[in-house]
């Protein structure tokens, strides 16, 4: 019973809260950044779980991993999307570039901060020590477009150079993190015992040679939108499925499904205009899903959101920089220009869930607390930041 | 020949998926997961298939899900079935606003004599048959060779009953498939809906008779026929009450249709059974409102109290055929063929006897109102088909009368098998035949 109104309670909240917060109301700023980022369905998250209510308890939790699994697909599949090769070529070559750069720099400069601060102050196998630093930095590499997305059309107006640029990096730097990510599933316990490169890449690509021709066969020809919508669902859950049962990231392989869909399929426009009438519905419920598992019993989880965030900060000015002053092309934008890119959005998000699922414990749950404790950061402080940047910027 | 070639490839991915060993619960889960996605799409694909043979696509549904069932090829398992019975009750919801939405007032007023005549008859014919045909030839049949007379006569009265029970959501789903509009099915869907609402009155009036010819000590409760009215009357206010809340959002918000409307059916169906617990637990009180007839309710009130009815009916259609195709897969996939292993002769009989006394009746009905004589001649073709409530009247039979109960649930669940498979079939020619199909 509980699952049925565990789901049935967070799926309402979060779709009327969508509309709450995203379509009509206009609150003041403290209670704007608040809403407008969606921070209120963390909270909500926090109240329904163990900690609280314990309406989404353990048990629940476990009936709702299928629900999650599709989640995590649908929102693979729409970053998947952001990848179309014609539309990305209508951008300059330079922005490509300072995508890639400013994630990897990033990814970089978490992966290797983690790695370092595990390495000094805990005794956890060496693994879980790359599980975690990889898990963190992928997450912190990418960005949300939230910020961008409530700038007032003057403060555009003002800056439209800036905005464009930090707009397209903060819709694709995630590309550098997703993979690497992905690779993170190698190291789960049970396949850590019998892991063999050749058995797992065997699985792997009968696994995508089976998906890509159901696509084919499904896709070839033009559907009724009814049906379309069928195909997309169908097919969403069964590779969300099937990656969740060979033990691959059902994001990650969703991602690959989206790229490919949206650079080879006639009918991208129609699917994609199915996967974002869901979009901000499934963002919020994430993060009721993560909150869930959201655990402040500890102070030292709230400094060490607090180091997290800042660690992300830094990561992001250095990439910002390296970008803006390694290139002459790029020159003239703001050396700061990393920090206009400090939301964290749905993929970061999804990263999250996605960790949370395929390794759950509780070295899990600490990270997962650490992470969403530097979201409510990163959503107060980015709006600071942003207008900082664009008004140096003009 | 690409649907083919997709279902061949579907089901030797799956046969793969399935040979992998299951380590996690996220691999569970995953597997689960996996399930689903292939019967939407095995049962999407069986249906475009056996569309050629002109088979209803729910019943192409249904079969797909009756082959990855439990009992053909073991593909669902009986657990998983479980599991996916969320999305069960997310359909069935669903299916139900859409099937109050059907219903016009206009035309309910225009054919409301042949309904009541049609409800009348059916009712008179069926139940008249079904019960003496178990009370003289039961004895006849190995499943009921060792119950006394008095038993033979109690399962008589309930088989009687439940055999007047029709399913709603195919009837729905066949006039939405065949785009059917016309006075017999208006009529075929006015008896359809009325009779799901008269046959809990009808089977728990069944339930005391039989309670008394088994106890011989039994007394007519009055107590319960009240909050029998109270539930039903309670319910079909909620639900006008929503439908009020329904119109307000679509006229004032109205984003994402298709989504709020299938939230608020679940949210009903959940909200009913959680009220129904907390009532019982809490006061002892036995509260049941019923779902289905909210959910009704809600939809008929905002396709006829509202001006919204139009929108509201073509977002239901947009999201409606996932529905479809995963509730009826789901029901294929959760008929009981070891019941009707056990009793198929006895099933088919009953089946057959319940044809006629539907032929009986509607004919009957059709001549006084002097309906066309092709209606007249086809209309029991289209209401044959069974599902959900009748396997939920035999088990709430069950369980208050244990000493016939099992057999009861094993004869229901073999009929039903029966006429769910057969059911929509002759209710798309019966469309056609009488010349209503495609005239949406």
């Amino acid at each position: 019973m509980k699952i049925f109104f565990g789901l049935l309670i967070i799926i309402f909240l979060a779709f009327s809260g969508y509309h709450l917060t995203f379509r009509r109301f206009r609150l003041p700023l403290f209670a704007r950044l608040f809403y407008l980022t969606g921070t209120e369905f963390l909270f909500l998250g926090l109240l329904l779980g163990p900690q609280f209510l314990n309406i989404l308890d353990r048990e629940t939790n476990k009936g709702l991993e299928p629900l999650s699994a599709l989640l995590l697909g649908w929102i693979g599949m729409l970053f998947g999307f952001q990848f179309e090769i014609a539309k990305l070529r209508r951008f300059p070559f330079e922005f490509l570039g300072a995508a890639f750069m400013e994630g990897l720099i990033t990814f970089g400069w978490i992966l290797f901060g983690i790695y370092g601060v595990l390495s000094a102050f805990s005794n956890m196998p060496e693994h879980i020590k790359i599980v975690l630093s990889v898990t963190l930095a992928a997450v912190g590499a990418s960005t949300g477009q939230t910020g961008l997305a409530l700038l007032s059309p003057n403060t555009v107006a003002r800056s439209p150079g800036v905005i464009k640029l930090l707009t397209y990096i903060s819709s694709i730097d995630g590309l550098i993190a997703l993979p690497i990510f992905g690779m993170v599933f190698l190291f789960c316990p049970q396949f850590f015992k019998t892991f063999s490169w050749v058995g797992q890449l065997k699985w792997g690509l009968s696994a995508s040679l089976g998906l890509v021709l159901l696509y084919i066969l499904f896709l070839t020809r033009h559907r009724k939108e009814k049906e379309l919508i069928l195909v997309v669902i169908g097919m969403a859950v069964l590779t969300s499925g099937t990656a969740s049962v060979l033990h691959f990231s059902p994001l990650l392989i969703n991602f690959f499904v989206g790229f490919c869909l949206v650079n080879l399929s006639s009918e991208k426009e129609r699917i994609f205009d199915i996967l974002i009438s869901v979009e901000k519905p499934a963002y919020l419920l994430l993060l009721v899903f993560l909150g869930v598992n959201w655990r402040l019993d500890s102070p030292w989880i709230l400094l060490m959101g607090a180091g997290y965030c800042l660690c992300r900060l830094l990561g992001k000015f250095f990439g910002g920089f390296a970008i803006t002053r390694l290139n002459p092309e790029m020159n003239h934008y703001p050396p700061q220009l990393g920090f206009g890119l400090l939301d964290m959005g749905g993929l970061s998000l999804a990263i999250l869930l996605d960790f949370q699922q395929g390794f759950p414990g509780h070295i899990t749950g600490n990270a997962v607390s650490v992470v969403l404790t530097a979201v409510i950061c990163n959503n107060f402080i980015n709006f600071c930041f942003l207008d900082r940047l664009l008004k140096k910027g003009e | 020949m690409s649907y083919l070639l997709g279902l061949f490839l579907l089901i030797a991915f799956a046969l793969w998926i399935k040979s992998i060993d299951i380590g996690s619960s996220w691999q569970g889960a995953g597997l689960v997961n996996f399930s689903l996605g292939f019967v939407l799409l095995a049962a999407y694909m069986s249906a475009q298939i056996l569309r050629i043979a002109k088979i209803p696509m729910i019943s192409a549904y249904i079969f797909a899900g009756i082959v990855a069932g439990p009992y053909v090829s073991g593909f669902l398992t009986f657990s998983m079935v479980g599991q996916l019975r969320l999305i069960d009750d997310l359909a069935l919801s669903f299916i139900a606003l859409m099937a109050g939405g059907e219903l016009h007032l206009r035309s309910l007023r225009k054919r409301g004599f042949a309904i009541g005549l049609n409800i009348f008859m059916i009712t008179l014919a069926v139940f008249g048959l079904v019960f003496a045909f178990v009370v003289f030839m039961g004895g006849q049949f190995s499943l009921m060779k060792y119950l006394s007379s008095t038993q033979i006569m109690a399962l008589g009265i309930l088989l009687g009953v439940v055999a007047v029970a029709r399913s709603p959501s195919s009837a729905i789903a066949i006039i939405s498939e065949c785009r059917a509009s016309g006075p017999f099915t208006e009529t075929v869907l006015g008896v359809t809906i009325v009779m799901d609402v008269l046959i809990i009155i009808f089977f728990t009036l069944a339930l005391t008779v039989t309670r008394i010819i088994l106890t011989d000590s039994g007394i007519v409760n009055q107590q319960a026929f009240i909050i029998l009215f109270v539930e039903l009357a309670t319910s079909l206010l909620i639900g006008a009450v929503i439908g009020k809340g329904i119109s307000f959002y679509i006229d004032r918000a109205g984003y994402d249709l298709p989504l709020f409307l299938l939230l608020t059916g679940f949210g009903i169906t959940k909200a009913s059974l959680w009220l129904g617990h907390f009532m019982e637990d809490r006061f002892d009180i036995y509260l049941h409102l019923e779902p289905l007839l909210i959910c009704m309710s809600a939809g008929f009130t905002v396709q006829n109290f509202s001006k919204k009815g139009s929108e509201f009916m073509e977002n239901l259609d947009r999201g409606a055929l996932p529905v479809y195709v995963l509730f009826f897969s789901l029901a294929g996939a959760s008929l009981n063929l070891e019941a009707l292993r056990v009793c198929w002769p006895l099933a088919l009989s009953l089946v057959g006897v319940r044809a006629v006394g539907i032929f009986i009746g509607t004919w009957l009905a059709g001549t006084i109102t002097k309906d066309p004589p092709i209606n007249n001649r086809t209309a029991w073709m289209a209401y044959l088909t069974q599902a959900g409530v009748a396997i939920g009247l035999a088990q709430l039979a069950q369980r208050q009368l244990p000493e016939i109960g099992t057999y009861l649930s094993t004869v229901v669940l073999a009929v039903i098998s029966v006429n769910q498979i057969v059911g929509p079939i002759t209710f798309k020619a019966a469309l056609h035949k009488v010349g209503e199909a495609e005239k949406r």
